[in-house]
């Protein structure tokens, strides 16, 4: 959930196991709908019917909110096939997805292990690195839009102070380098759950293993690529799912330290459906890139859960 | 085992260059925001500041509206963890312990939310919002919210009651208890770590929201937390001090918060987004 966010979308999509085996009660649907109904009603008109309106939007060619629209049949899917920034976006999308996995999985799965490590100090680092997870992150692109900046920012000023002024770049404004700089704003936000979901896959590996592997002589580096590292299989599938779905979402550091500037170079999907929803009020395009970010969403997850289940089988 | 530990001082040495950068970006704005402008233009990161400038503080607080801001937020967060809670346990329970036909697609058509990103769906959810006359009212958004959250919440809370013995249901039964006395008196007093952590996963959540805010949102004095300060640091974006104590206004109360509770805060974060 950014949704924190953003939270538990890599679900087990599995078939409830209790569908199928005997449980308490029988009588039913009476009851049941009454105590579903509040989460019907909510969720059928505040996130069902929008998918259903979504894919009909991107039929037509309604040119902003409270207007008439009419059917144009596949009209908006063509336009999206021509318009380079559809393509160049979805590809930085993919750009910013791997950073995000690399970069907060990535970061998350060696503090994990270092901070595992600790026994006194343990809750003392665990609490201070995941302090950046806890803002939010549009306060997080307001934080680094500062730290960025080229002339009061802490990057700056601390690389001048220590002699070091000619490694500055434009982190914002060099093309090349801007969705990164800004990804690194958001994977130093990320990473913090994903250490936490390391710490406790690295809580449930049987100590006994490692125990094992030591009167076989195993040294660290063994033990961490033959006990520890296969151990985490299920945590690393699920946190990198997580992170592709996060990232998938990124939206509001881009939004509020570059607006997917400079010429596009940082739009990624989320920041062009803005602005074709809001501003070129283009809906008809603009559904048609929701379509495609949900098929995307969709893909990761089914992709991550068969393969989950491949591992588990 | 009786063997000693080694001492972990090597890897704290090692871990403490990682913590500087990790929390350097607060500590930098922190002593930044208790600087002169003059102080911040000269550009020494590693200095403080001659006199700790405690009217930035108060200036942003009443340039930027703090006050209300914060005020719309807790509204907000209130809000959605209270419907999240009144909407999903019982929804939860059903489709955990009650049999009826085609309850595996009913969960399934919830799950189906999981994956669909509220940015995917956001033209006509503004277009619903509007019809209703709830733009740029905070119900609006929070309705929103609540139903976003709706397949995750739900999802956790089946999971946690499907680990609830039948047992206890079958003799809550046989005393005569209906399906709405079972979840109130047997199945709430039991779910607390479950609730527990749907309540910090929504909250936070909530309270760090900034996209369904900034499209439903329009006057500054409807608005939340985090789109107020966005907004604020785009206004004064000349003006650091202002920026950087408007900035740390809003993290720091939640940082003391999860400071204090940091034990049942991770617990919860950690088995809710395990068990989703």
């Amino acid at each position: 959930m950014t949704r924190l966010t953003t939270t538990a979308d890599g679900a087990d999509l599995r078939a409830p196991a209790s569908a199928r085996r005997r449980d308490g009660s029988r009588d039913g649907f009476g009851a049941a709908f009454v105590l579903m109904l509040p989460a019907i009603a909510l969720y059928g008109l505040f996130s069902l019917t929008p998918i259903l309106f979504t894919v009909w939007i991107s039929f037509t060619n309604s040119g902003g909110f409270n207007t008439e629209a009419s059917f144009v049949g596949l009209d908006n899917y063509l336009r999206a096939g021509d318009d380079p920034i559809v393509w160049q976006s979805l590809g930085r999308t993919f750009l910013w997805l791997g950073y995000h996995v690399v970069l907060a999985g990535g970061l998350g799965l060696v503090l994990a292990l270092a901070v595992s490590r600790l026994s006194r100090t343990r809750v003392f680092f665990r609490t201070a690195f995941f302090l950046p997870h806890l803002v939010s992150l549009a306060v997080v692109g307001v934080i680094w839009a500062n730290i960025y900046d080229p002339f009061y920012g802490l990057i700056s000023t601390a690389l001048t102070q220590i002699g070091l002024g000619s490694w500055n770049q434009g982190w914002l404004s060099d093309p090349l380098l801007v969705l990164f700089s800004v990804n690194v704003a958001s994977s130093w936000q990320g990473f913090g759950l994903y250490m936490l979901l390391f710490i406790a896959g690295l809580q449930n590996i049987d100590q006994s293993l490692y125990e094992a592997a030591e009167i076989d002589g195993a040294n660290s580096w063994q033990k961490l690529c033959n006990v520890t590292l296969p151990g985490l299989r299920d945590v690393m599938t699920f946190v990198i799912s997580l992170a592709m779905i996060n990232g998938l979402k990124g939206f509001a550091t881009v939004f509020v330290m570059t607006n997917g500037g400079p010429f596009y170079a940082s739009e990624i999907i989320t920041t062009y459906i803005y602005r074709l929803a809001f501003q070129a009020q283009d809906h008809g395009l603009a559904a048609v890139l929701c379509i495609l970010m949900s098929l995307l969403a969709i893909v990761i997850t089914v992709a991550f859960n068969r393969w989950r289940a491949r591992q588990a089988a | 085992m009786s063997r000693r530990k080694p001492s972990e001082l090597p890897a704290v040495l090692m871990l403490l260059p990682v913590l500087v950068v990790i929390v350097g970006p607060f500590l930098w704005l922190i002593v930044s925001s208790l600087k002169t402008e003059r102080e911040i233009g000269r550009g020494d990161p590693f200095s403080f500041p001659a006199q700790l400038m405690w009217q930035n503080y108060i200036d942003a607080w009443n340039i930027g509206n703090f006050g209300s801001l914060i005020g719309n937020s807790l509204i907000n967060v209130l809000g959605v963890v209270t419907l999240t809670l009144l909407v999903c346990a019982p929804a939860g329970y059903a489709l955990a312990k009650i049999r009826f036909p085609g309850r595996e697609w009913v969960f399934y058509a919830f799950i189906f939310g999981l994956t669909i990103p509220v940015q995917a769906v956001i033209i006509p959810l503004y277009q619903l919002l509007s019809n209703l006359g709830m733009i740029n009212s905070l119900w609006g958004v929070t309705l929103a919210q609540v139903s976003n959250g709706i397949p995750f919440g739900l999802f956790l809370m089946r999971s946690f009651f499907m680990g609830v013995p039948n047992e206890l249901t079958e003799a809550a039964k046989i005393d005569g208890a209906n399906h709405f006395q079972i979840l109130t008196r047997v199945f709430l007093p039991l779910s607390q770590p479950a609730i527990s952590a749907l309540l910090i996963i929504s909250a936070l959540s909530t309270w760090n929201d900034f996209f369904l805010p900034l499209v439903m949102l329009i006057s500054p004095g409807n608005q939340t937390l985090p789109l107020g300060l966005v907004r604020f640091a785009s206004t004064y974006n000349t003006d650091f001090r202002l920026v950087f104590s408007g900035t740390v206004i809003t993290f720091l109360p939640v940082i003391i918060l999860y400071i204090l509770t940091q034990r049942r805060f991770t617990e919860g974060l950690t088995q809710g987004a395990l068990k989703g």
